[in-house]
């Protein structure tokens, strides 16, 4: 397998990352009232990869 | 039957409105997916993390494709299932307490269909994302080793199906019995561990035992487990599930009175 494949390969995975980061980011700016500050949220997100949006999306928008 | 179409359109918006439909199928692709190129880059992963002697050399394995499928459901069992527990915890529990519950309630409901309608919303999403995870898993042991039979794939994908839709319902019954999502996510976990446990430690001879269809499971991808425990445990399962579905109707009805103004 050449370096184009592989990278080809390898792009759904940061894609998919990317994209939970994205939407939880953005709605993270649209919520009124998340369940504790934003900026920690925002480190949260950003930082934890896959953990810090599932986290967001359950705990930080009161899914529970 | 209206009454439930209704309930289930509720719980359809409930879902893409907070998002479920789009991040739990993500994160199982990517259970899926990073499974098989971890191990395909098993190597280069050790070379580059270091803590090896200069001039170690190792022969590595490489892993069969079926290895690389069974170690997506193992994936799956941890992390996956965790998700779901996590996802579904304030099904009920959390409808309470956000005031949803309120306006439900005050109408003459019916409670079997108000649990069926959760029941089948977070057991439809769950199975989907498994599905989705597995193709995913499916399709990079494919390209990065070597082809497994699709109906191998599909015998196992379809008994752990089963075992995803006892968690499902274990975690709606229990956040219809418990007052918050909290308490429910915890008595879930600890029903999962206590019987993973029992399982391990007592139930070598116990065939039929529903904790056994995630190894039946696995087994279907070197030959096929034994059709009679198989069934047993399919049939345990079914007989599991409608009992918590009993038991969740039973119980978001007792704790209507519970329910926040």
């Amino acid at each position: 397998m050449d370096q184009t494949t592989l990278v080809l390969a390898l792009l759904p995975i940061l894609i998919i990352q990317l994209a939970l980061m994205i939407f939880a980011l953005v709605d993270l700016i649209k919520n009124p009232n998340p369940n504790g500050p934003k900026w920690m949220w925002g480190i949260l997100i950003v930082v934890v990869n896959i953990i810090g949006p599932i986290l967001y999306f359950v705990i930080g928008r009161r899914n529970y | 039957m209206k009454q439930f179409n209704i309930l289930m359109q509720k719980e359809w918006r409930e879902n893409t409105r907070n998002y479920k439909i789009y991040w739990i199928p993500a994160i199982f692709i990517l259970l899926g997916i990073t499974e098989p190129v971890v191990n395909y880059f098993l190597p280069q992963i050790l070379e580059a993390s270091g803590g090896l002697p200069e001039g170690a050399v190792f022969e590595m394995p490489a892993p069969t494709p079926e290895q690389i499928l069974t170690a997506v459901m193992e994936q799956f069992q941890t992390i996956g299932m965790a998700v779901l527990i996590l996802a579904y915890m304030g099904t009920v529990a959390g409808e309470r307490k956000s005031g949803t519950a309120t306006l439900l309630y005050v109408r003459p409901l019916s409670f079997p269909f108000y649990f069926l309608s959760k029941w089948v919303m977070a057991s439809a999403i769950s199975l989907l994302s498994v599905w989705f995870g597995f193709l995913g898993g499916y399709y990079y042991t494919l390209i990065f080793f070597d082809k497994v039979e699709w109906s191998k794939l599909l015998q196992m994908v379809g008994t752990y199906s089963i075992w995803v839709l006892l968690i499902v319902s274990i975690v709606v019954a229990a956040s219809a019995a418990m007052p918050n999502g909290g308490l429910a996510a915890a008595v879930t976990f600890a029903v999962y561990l206590v019987l993973q446990l029992g399982d391990g430690l007592f139930g070598t001879n116990w065939s039929i035992s529903p904790v056994k269809l995630p190894q039946y499971a696995a087994a279907w991808l070197s030959g096929s487990p034994d059709s009679a425990s198989l069934g047993g445990a399919i049939g345990v399962a079914a007989l599991l599930i409608f009992v918590l579905f009993v038991f969740g109707s039973w119980a978001s009805r007792k704790n209507k009175a519970k329910t926040k103004v």
